[in-house]
C-alpha cells in the first residue's frame, strides 16, 4: 500500500503540471486560430435555397411596387392636368411641368421615336473583347441619342434619366439599379427622322460597333413608343453604389 | 488520481481560452510546434507509466526541453529560410503514433489478461 502510493504520486504530479501547460497552450492556440477563421457564409444547400426563394419573392414584390409607383405617378399627372382646368396661366405652368417631368423621366412617355438593338456578336477566338457589348457601347449610343435631341430614352424598358449610370457588372450591364443582359433594346422618343439619321451616320456610333463585330440592328422608326417612368430614387448627394 | 492530469488539462485549456493573453500572429507557428512536442511528451509519459518505467525527471525535462527545442528549431528554420519546423512535425508526428500504438497494445493486453484470469477463476469455481 505504502509502496504503491510512493510510485503513484511521482507520476501524477508531473503529469498534472505538464497537462496544465499543454491545456493552456491548446486553449490559447484554439482561441487565436478561431479568431482568424473565416465564418462559413451559406451553411447548407437548404439555407442557400431558402435565401434564394426569399430573394426571388422580394424582388418580385419590388417589381410589383415599382409598377404601382409608376402608375400612381401617371395618375397624379392626370389629376394635375384636370385641376388646371380652364385657367390659362395655370395651364401654361402645368404644361411646363409636364415637359420637365418628361425630361426628368418621372412620368411614362408615349410618342414617336426609334428603336435599335445591340447584341453580342459571335466570337471567333481571340476577338471576344471586341464582339461583346460593353457598358461604354450602350453609353455612347444613348449619348448620341440625347445629343440628337431625344426627350426620353430607355434601355430594355429601364428609363434613362440624368442620374442614370450605365456600368458593366461582370457579364451584365447595370442601368440605374437594374441589371440588364443582352440584347439591349434601346428606345428613344424624339424626332424620329433626326434620331434615325444620327444613328445611321456614316462612320457613326453604330458603324463603329458593327465594324467591331457587335450585332446591331437597323434603327427603326416607331410611331408610338411608350417608355416607362423612372421609379428609383434620384441621388442628389455624392453616393457610390 | 488518474483524473488529476485530465482535470489539469481542462483547467489549463479554460485558462488559455479565457485569459487575455495574446501572441503575435508571427509566433503562432512556434506555439503550434510547441503544442505538438508537448503532446508527444505527454503520450510518451503515459506509455512509460504503463510500461512501469516512468521517471519524473526524464518526463519533466523532456517536456520542457522538447517543447523549447521544437520552437527554437522553427525559429532557426525561419531565420535560415529552411522549413525546419517540418522536421519537428514529422519527428513528433511519427513518435506520437508510435506512442499511441504502444499504449493501445499495453491497454488491450491488460484487458485481455484480466479477462483471461476471470475465465480461469470461473473454470476453477466450476
Amino acid at each position: 500500500m505504502h509502496a504503491e502510493r510512493r510510485t503513484r504520486i511521482p507520476w501524477a504530479l508531473p503529469f498534472t503540471v505538464v497537462t496544465l501547460i499543454l491545456g493552456f497552450m491548446l486553449g490559447l492556440q484554439y482561441r487565436l486560430t478561431s479568431g482568424t477563421r473565416v465564418p462559413a457564409v451559406a451553411t447548407s444547400d437548404q439555407e442557400a435555397e431558402r435565401l434564394q426563394n426569399e430573394y426571388n419573392a422580394l424582388s418580385a414584390q419590388g417589381q410589383a411596387l415599382q409598377k404601382e409607383l409608376a402608375q400612381l405617378n401617371g395618375q397624379l399627372a392626370t389629376y394635375e392636368k384636370q385641376t388646371a382646368g380652364s385657367n390659362a396661366s395655370l395651364q401654361a405652368v402645368q404644361q411646363r411641368l409636364e415637359q420637365e417631368r418628361i425630361l426628368a423621366g418621372t412620368t411614362p412617355v408615349t410618342g414617336p421615336g426609334v428603336t435599335v438593338t445591340l447584341m453580342d456578336g459571335l466570337s471567333t477566338g481571340t476577338n471576344t473583347m471586341d464582339v461583346l457589348t460593353h457598358d461604354w457601347d450602350v453609353r455612347s449610343v444613348i449619348n448620341e441619342l440625347f445629343t440628337a435631341g431625344a426627350e426620353a430614352v430607355a434601355i430594355n424598358n429601364v428609363r434613362v434619366v440624368a442620374t442614370t449610370g450605365v456600368f458593366c457588372i461582370g457579364p451584365v450591364v447595370k442601368v440605374n439599379d437594374d441589371r440588364l443582359a443582352p440584347p439591349y433594346v434601346i428606345q428613344a422618343i424624339g424626332d424620329p427622322k433626326t434620331l434615325k439619321a444620327t444613328l445611321d451616320m456614316q462612320g457613326g456610333v453604330l458603324d463603329m460597333l458593327r465594324a467591331r463585330g457587335v450585332r446591331v440592328t437597323e434603327p427603326q422608326i416607331v410611331q408610338t413608343l411608350t417608355l416607362p417612368a423612372f421609379t428609383g430614387t434620384v441621388q442628389t448627394t455624392d453616393q457610390t453604389g | 488520481m488518474i483524473w488529476l492530469p485530465v482535470l489539469g488539462l481542462i483547467i489549463g485549456a479554460a485558462i488559455g481560452f479565457i485569459a487575455n493573453v495574446n501572441i503575435p500572429v508571427a509566433y503562432s507557428s512556434y506555439l503550434s510546434i510547441a503544442i505538438l512536442a508537448a503532446l508527444d511528451t505527454v503520450l510518451g509519459g503515459v506509455r512509460a507509466s504503463l510500461e512501469k518505467s516512468f521517471d519524473a525527471t526524464v518526463f519533466l525535462s523532456g517536456f520542457f526541453f522538447n517543447t523549447l527545442l521544437a520552437a527554437l528549431l522553427a525559429y532557426i528554420g525561419e531565420q535560415l529560410g529552411v522549413d525546419l519546423y517540418l522536421a519537428a512535425v514529422v519527428a513528433f508526428g511519427v513518435r506520437l503514433f508510435q506512442n499511441i500504438a504502444i499504449v493501445r497494445r499495453v491497454v488491450f493486453g491488460r484487458i485481455g489478461k484480466r479477462h483471461g484470469k476471470e475465465a480461469e477463476r470461473a473454470e476453477v469455481e466450476a
